[in-house]
């Protein structure tokens, strides 16, 4: 493929191309959502390890979607090659990351009725809205983002657009919080609503992101001399905390589930 | 031994026509230690404080053409066999000593695919367990002709 296409912003060749957008989405990579976009097309399917039979095909595709006229000659499909889908097995300092996603993902699972019942109710329940929080700001941003930017982001290029995205993604998600908490002094029901429904579907793409692409892209890269430095620095951090904290806020989100849930998604 | 353990079935593969490339030039050793096996190995010992650790089965490092550039390159070393090694408690010790006395940075378990084999995992469960230092533990399954079968944080 062309060079010029491969490092070209992704944004850029989405925009020009909607089809790229398309037929990137078809293979599983979410780039027209995402708010940044300024990642290399080359970078952004290294990072995804397809096959080379797949990733032959999708450049393929791709540079066909751009050039129609263009003669490409078309990869070569083995057919005696088997998929190459594996399992994910995370190192354990990243295991650990990701089972914190599924405690923070329980508390988006109840976004909407929480949602629904401030706006169903007199009067903003403040204590409520706090508590929720006081769980983001205290677990999620400070526990676990924190884990994240000051651990294991060390250990690829920050400067590389993949790992700014997520330092975005981190700051949106602190502004939606803010305004989370602007509405409950105020009492504005709307703006409760806005921030914590954008907050949701922010932080559902951004762990999705981490989990099947970011987290398996950084083990990728360590050494076993940096899983196991890893695993101590994350261990470290979490003792700095005590074990108390993960535990406060594991029994806040089961005691939000008695009153909220309808149905656990894990 | 037992006929009906299929990790002592007599196979013969040397009719395998690929033999990879023929290779010229020395290479080096990349052992830096002695000893090696677990029985013999004290677990304080110098070359084992905060290394990462290969828990190698007797039999892998002859399948594994390899083995002194892919594995061994960078770490120490202890070998054992799970199915004919006598005291393994001891070698339980061994390991939970390695983990909270020489502060090991990770320990990779390296067995063969036979069945058997995999209780060299076992061992090594049973010492991180024991062990109050928590430590990531790496499983790698080694085919009888040399391939990788699995390799894996457990
Ligand atoms: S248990 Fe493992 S190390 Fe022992 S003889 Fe069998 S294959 Fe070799
Ligand atoms: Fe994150
Ligand atoms: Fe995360």
């Amino acid at each position: 493929m062309d060079d010029n296409i491969r490092s070209r912003e992704i944004k850029e060749t989405i925009d020009k191309y909607p089809e790229v957008g398309r037929i990137l989405d078809e293979y599983g990579i979410g780039c027209v959502p995402c708010s940044v976009g300024s990642c290399f097309l080359s970078e952004v399917v290294g990072i995804h390890n397809l096959d080379p039979q797949t990733e032959a095909t999708l450049m393929y595709r791709i540079e066909k979607a751009i050039y129609p006229d263009r003669d490409i000659p078309e990869p070569k499909v083995d057919m005696t090659r088997k998929p190459t889908q594996k399992k994910i097995n995370y190192s354990p300092a990243v295991k650990n990351l990701v089972e914190e996603h599924v405690l923070i993902k329980r508390l988006l699972a109840m976004i909407p009725s929480i949602t629904d019942y401030v706006e169903t109710s007199a009067e903003v329940d403040k204590d409520l809205i706090m508590g929720c929080v006081d769980f983001i700001r205290g677990y999620a941003d400070k526990f676990h983002h924190m884990k994240e930017e000051d651990i294991l982001f060390k250990y690829v290029d920050e400067q590389g657009e993949i790992i700014q995205v997520m330092y975005k993604d981190h700051e949106t998600g602190r502004n939606h919080i803010r305004q989370v908490v602007e509405g409950t002094e105020s009492g504005n029901k709307a703006q409760i609503k806005e921030h914590l429904l954008g907050y949701r579907e922010l932080l559902t793409q951004h762990i999705k992101k981490e989990d099947e692409i970011l987290y398996p892209w950084i083990d990728r890269q360590l050494t076993d001399t940096q899983v196991g430095e890893l695993f101590q620095k994350c261990s470290a951090a979490d003792a700095s905390v005590g074990e108390e904290l993960p535990r406060r806020y594991e029994k806040f989100i089961i005691d939000l589930e008695r009153k909220f849930l309808k149905e656990v998604s894990k | 031994m037992s006929d009906c353990c299929p990790g002592s079935r007599t196979m013969d593969f040397s009719e395998k026509t690929d033999q990879g490339d023929t290779e010229t030039g020395q290479r080096q050793s990349q052992l830096r230690q002695w000893p090696i096996q677990l029985h013999l190995v004290s677990p304080q010992a110098p070359y084992f404080q905060e290394k990462d650790i290969l828990l190698v089965a007797d039999c892998v490092p002859f399948a594994l053409a390899d083995f002194h550039k892919d594995y061994l390159k960078g770490k120490s070393i202890a070998i054992g066999c799970p199915k004919l090694d006598s005291d393994q408690e001891v070698y339980v010790e061994k390991i939970k000593s390695l983990i909270d006395d020489s502060k090991i940075n990770t320990l990779t378990v390296q067995i063969m695919q036979v069945p058997c084999c995999s209780g060299l995992v076992q061992v090594a469960k049973a010492g991180a367990d024991k062990a109050t230092r928590k430590i990531p533990i790496k499983q790698v399954v080694v085919g009888l002709e040399g391939d990788i079968l699995s390799e894996e944080w457990i």
